[in-house]
């Protein structure tokens, strides 16, 4: 297969399709995401919801891009895969420019993989987050080094365009040596893509439990550290960073996350997945139950509702543009945005501008790397600037 | 009135050497407080004195004592405090008395404020008895003390009384010294009833409860006062006499210590120093009063939620209700928001007062540094009081800045003395007097800035002189001085809360410690931020905030947004709560921390 098809010269806007498929086999330690024990019961269940609620949403116009997330979207038996191709492909305008499914290394099965090639899956995500035994026990994944040599290799072998290794740094006991080593067995993999994540300690994790009781530390120099030697040596690599963190080799880079993080449409089907769709952006219950009865009654996208104003979505593009190395076209988002607040807009700009925290030429605007190691500071900065009641005066109704 | 059987003395000393401790035995020795309700240090009845194990406030308190001579008398004791920062609360029991009871520490011997207070009695021409207390210490020196006595303080060593508080030694001898060396009550024969007010408190119930003692004529409820110093008349509604509770009795005659309950309810209007005549029959000539005592140390009191600002106004209206020597007035500060600019006797009072505000009060408080009241002539001749750096006037239109001088008399051990010189000379002192006082110490004569005292002064005499070193000082006169207000900056904006008037040759080296100081506490920055020290403008001392290294949230795909913008807007939230300096967001404990070393 090819490189994925390069966009058309005009195109028209891009729609996502995020679908959750909210099954692990167990819980990591880190993992804040909403997922459930796999029964047959349960993903027959989820199957039918999916397809119901596809059913909900007003499609206007062809998906571009599908992304599979969880839970272990491998998780699910072969024929189960292809019933939920099925509900996505019947919303695709001919074939997903890419088409990506998150697996885990003991769910890598040759069956699966080739049910998902077979559906039109151009992209696989490969969570392997570290190769150190002692780390992957420390994170309580249930996969093994081998597994994840296996997976790729079986992966490779099945022939998908685009591959992808997830691995994750600054876990507990691991020094740089280690995650050098780490980086340096992923590199020797050559996959298209890396996404490296800083450990985080979300909310109602075990490991934030485990922080919360001073059992591990947080370390912000060493994460820095880590954070400037990754991006150094997969540029080195030929990996090009595009986000705090994601590097592609040319034409890798991940679709799907680029639109999301430019402000454009996606709808999400399944539990706790979000969309951001028809003025409006909200989140599926994080419940199976819940989730399915809100669609047995047409309900989709009831929590954490917002209608989308002009100057949430820039501020939105901006905050969460600016993540990315390309960084944000301002005239673009002028364009596309234009009843936001302006001065405002150029005002916050030039703080960060002058703080040395972005950089600003022809109207692009991009973080330095010292602002991408503080690209949360910068959204607090930028936050509010337009979407508090002052700023938003005159910004318009939701679009 | 026969007076002939009452005594009225204080217990003066050295702080910590002993005063409360005796004052308990004496209470238990005339059976005044029953074994069973004795408490140590019985009449430190404040929280914060007894915390501190210090005596912050005099204690009057009646006894009756059946001497050797087969008679009963009154004794009404005052114990004192021995803090300088307290002396006026000694003057003023002084005036209540005929003698003193000295105590001087056999282990530590004569200090600076036994020096003094010893002088204060004598010049209130008061009959002194000198104790050598804590004879029971191993460390205890009597030969020492008893050459003390004669060579410092001018008292044949043969006065001298051995005691210990703490082992109950030499009561019966000092209460036996009290009734044939102290004189009856003085000014008895006066033919018309003349009251002194010592002190005075107020009491939510009954308003102004004044501190008493009587030198001539009786008062009892119902009499018709009249204050002399404004001929202001109201009606009595108790008297009674400290046990020492307040316990109300009939009437209070010639030579008592006691209490009057009156109409007045704003104790501004019953002023200590004033003396309590009848109506009916009023005195003429008023009761030695007392020098008003005026504040010499300056701070910012601020509330560290803002919300408290009325409650922090309430509570040091009712501080002052109990202590004039205390004054506060509103002002507020860019980076502490509105507050109180609050006068204080010294350093000591500053901080019981604010203590009392925390704890009786329930304020979270910061204030800022110490200040004194410096006298400014402008151009054309004008003079203005400044005891708050920011309200300086502009340097061009100032011809001279006075700052005012404490005379200190400093006792020290000999090996001691080339430290004590160089601290000295550091504080911009000059000593200009040594005594030797024995083969051991010598007292020193200095006169310094009382600017220079303020902060660290009391810590560093201790510390070159390994903890035997004490200090007294009075207050001298206003010199000229070479002053500057120095300024902090915070990338180019001033701080007003840490502008301060300084020496000009030690401004340099304090602008670089405040500004290291600042940098080091204040949470890194996103932004580069540059802090300053300037005079007039003119930077001296600079120093940079840390710049933050990592605030990075790893994973922010579609579904995270919401949450991610939760996260944001709570940071957010708590950046609006600091203080905000120019574009610089400092959380506002920062300011605190720096405030408070
Ligand atoms: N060994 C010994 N210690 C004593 C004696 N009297 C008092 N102390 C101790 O000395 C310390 C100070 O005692 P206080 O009675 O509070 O002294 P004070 O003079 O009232 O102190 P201020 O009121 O603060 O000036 C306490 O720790 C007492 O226990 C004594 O006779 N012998
Ligand atoms: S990290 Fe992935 S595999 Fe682990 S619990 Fe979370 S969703 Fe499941
Ligand atoms: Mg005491």
């Amino acid at each position: 297969m090819s490189e994925i098809a390069p966009p058309p010269a005009e195109p028209p806007a891009p729609l996502g399709l995020y679908a959750h498929v909210p099954f692990c086999a167990s819980t990591c330690d880190f993992c804040a995401f909403y997922q459930t024990e796999p029964t047959a019961e349960g993903i027959r269940r989820f199957l039918d919801g999916v397809a119901a609620e596809a059913g909900l949403v007003g499609w206007q116009s062809p998906v571009t891009t599908v992304f599979w997330g969880g839970g272990t979207p491998g998780l699910l038996p072969p024929p189960d895969l292809r019933r939920l191709g099925e509900t996505v492909r019947a919303r695709l305008g001919g074939r997903a420019v890419e088409w990506t499914v998150e697996i885990t290394p003991a769910s890598a099965t040759e069956a699966r993989l080739a049910v998902l090639r077979e559906i039109g899956v151009t992209r696989i995500s490969l969570g392997a987050q570290s190769f150190r035994p002692e780390l992957l026990e420390a994170l309580g994944r249930q996969h093994s080094r081998e597994q994840i040599f296996r997976a790729y290799d079986r992966i490779r072998a099945a022939g998908f365009p685009s591959v992808n290794v997830d691995l994750m740094f600054a876990l507990p006991g691991q020094d740089e040596a280690a995650w050098q080593a780490d980086l340096g067995e992923a590199l020797a993999l050559a996959p298209d893509h890396l996404s490296t994540y800083c450990l985080t300690f979300e909310e109602d994790t075990k490991l934030w439990v485990k922080l919360s009781q001073g059992k591990v530390r947080l370390d912000p120099a060493l994460e820095a550290n880590l954070y400037e030697a990754t991006w150094a040596r997969l540029e080195a690599a030929g990996y090009a960073q595009y986000e705090i963190s994601n590097f592609a080799r040319p034409g890798h880079a991940c679709r799907h996350n680029l639109d999301t993080w430019r402000m454009h449409e996606w709808i999400g089907l399944g539990p706790s997945a979000a969309s951001q769709h028809a003025g409006w952006r909200g989140q599926n219950p994080s419940d199976l139950d819940r989730w399915l009865a809100g669609v047995a009654q047409g309900e989709r996208m009831g929590e954490e509702r917002v209608a989308l104003t002009p100057a949430l979505l820039v501020e939105d593009a901006l905050v969460f543009g600016l993540r990315m190395n390309a960084g944000v076209d301002l005239p673009d988002v002028r364009r596309r945005f234009p009843g936001a607040p302006w001065p405002a807009v150029q005002a916050a700009v030039e703080r960060l501008v002058d703080g040395e925290l972005a950089e600003e030429s022809g109207g692009i605007l991009q973080l330095t790397p010292r602002g991408r190691l503080l690209a949360d500071a910068v959204g607090v900065e930028l936050l509010g600037v337009f979407t508090s009641p002052a700023a938003g005066r005159g910004s318009g109704e939701p679009g | 009135m026969d007076v002939s059987l009452t005594r009225n003395f204080c217990i003066i000393a050295h702080v910590d050497h002993g005063k409360t401790t005796l004052s308990d035995r004496l209470l238990e020795y005339t059976n005044t407080v029953q074994m069973r309700v004795m408490t140590d240090q019985h009449l430190d009845s404040m929280d914060l004195e007894r915390e501190r194990g210090i005596t912050i406030k005099s204690h009057p308190v009646t006894m009756t004592y059946r001497a050797k001579d087969g008679k009963d008398y009154k004794l009404n004791l005052m114990d004192t405090p021995g803090h300088v920062d307290f002396s006026y609360e000694v003057s003023r029991s002084l005036a209540a008395c005929e003698g003193a009871v000295l105590l001087i520490d056999a282990g530590q011997g004569v200090e600076a404020q036994t020096v003094a207070n010893a002088h204060l009695a004598f010049a209130q021409k008061l009959k002194v008895i000198p104790v050598i207390n804590k004879i029971d210490l191993p460390s205890a020196n009597l030969e020492l003390c008893t050459r003390q006595l004669e060579d410092i303080l001018t008292i044949p060593a043969e006065e001298a009384i051995l005691a210990s508080g703490k082992s109950g030694i030499g009561i019966v001898d000092i209460l036996e010294a009290v009734v044939q060396r102290v004189p009856p009550p003085r000014w008895a024969e006066y033919p018309q009833a003349r009251i002194l007010v010592f002190d005075s408190l107020y009491d939510a119930y009954r308003g102004c409860i004044a501190y008493v003692r009587v030198f001539s004529g009786t008062i009892k409820a119902h009499d018709m006062m009249m204050l002399m110093s404004t001929g202001q008349k109201a009606e009595v509604k108790e008297v009674g006499v400290f046990t020492p509770k307040m316990e109300k009795c009939a009437s209070l005659g010639a030579g008592d210590v006691g209490y009057i309950v009156s109409s007045i309810k704003t104790p501004s209007e019953v002023k200590t120093g004033d003396t309590i005549t009848i109506a009916a029959r009023p005195a003429t000539e008023m009761l030695p009063g007392y020098k008003e005592v005026r504040p010499m140390v300056f701070c910012g009191l601020y509330p560290l939620e803002s919300d408290d600002y009325e409650k922090l106004k309430a509570g040091l209206g009712r501080l002052q209700l109990n202590d004039a020597a205390f004054v506060y007035s509103s002002e507020s500060s860019i980076a502490l928001g509105f507050g109180f600019r609050c006068g204080f006797l010294g350093l000591l009072h500053m901080e019981i007062i604010q203590e009392r505000i925390r704890r009786e009060h329930d304020v979270d408080i910061i204030s800022t540094y110490p200040s004194v009241i410096y006298h400014i002539v402008k151009q054309g001749g004008e003079q203005i009081e400044v005891d708050n750096p920011v309200n300086m006037p502009d340097p061009g239109t100032i011809l001279e800045i006075r700052e005012p001088t404490i005379r200190a008399s400093i006792i020290i051990p000999n090996d001691s003395m080339g430290d004590m010189l160089a601290l000295i000379m550091e504080k911009r002192g000059v000593c200009d007097h040594t005594t030797t006082l024995d083969m051991n110490r010598v007292m020193l004569s200095a006169v310094l800035p009382l600017n220079e005292i303020l902060v660290d002064f009391n810590d560093r005499l201790k510390s070159v002189t390994h903890g035997y070193g004490s200090m007294d000082y009075e207050l001298g006169d206003y010199v000229p001085s070479d002053l500057v207000k120095m300024d902090i900056l915070i990338n180019g904006d001033p701080v007003d809360a840490f502008a301060c008037i300084v020496h000009r040759e030690k401004a340099e080296g304090k602008g670089r410690q405040l500004c290291e100081k600042l940098a080091e506490i204040i949470p890194p920055q996103m932004f580069k931020v540059a802090i300053q020290a300037a005079i007039g403008g003119k930077v001296i001392a600079r120093d940079n905030v840390r710049e933050m290294r990592k605030d990075v949230t790893a994973k922010c795909y579609g579904g995270d947004i919401s949450r991610k913008r939760k996260l944001l807007d709570k940071q957010k939230e708590g950046k609006k709560k600091m203080k905000q300096i120019g574009k610089v967001s400092i959380p506002p404990d920062a300011f605190i921390q720096v405030l408070k070393n």
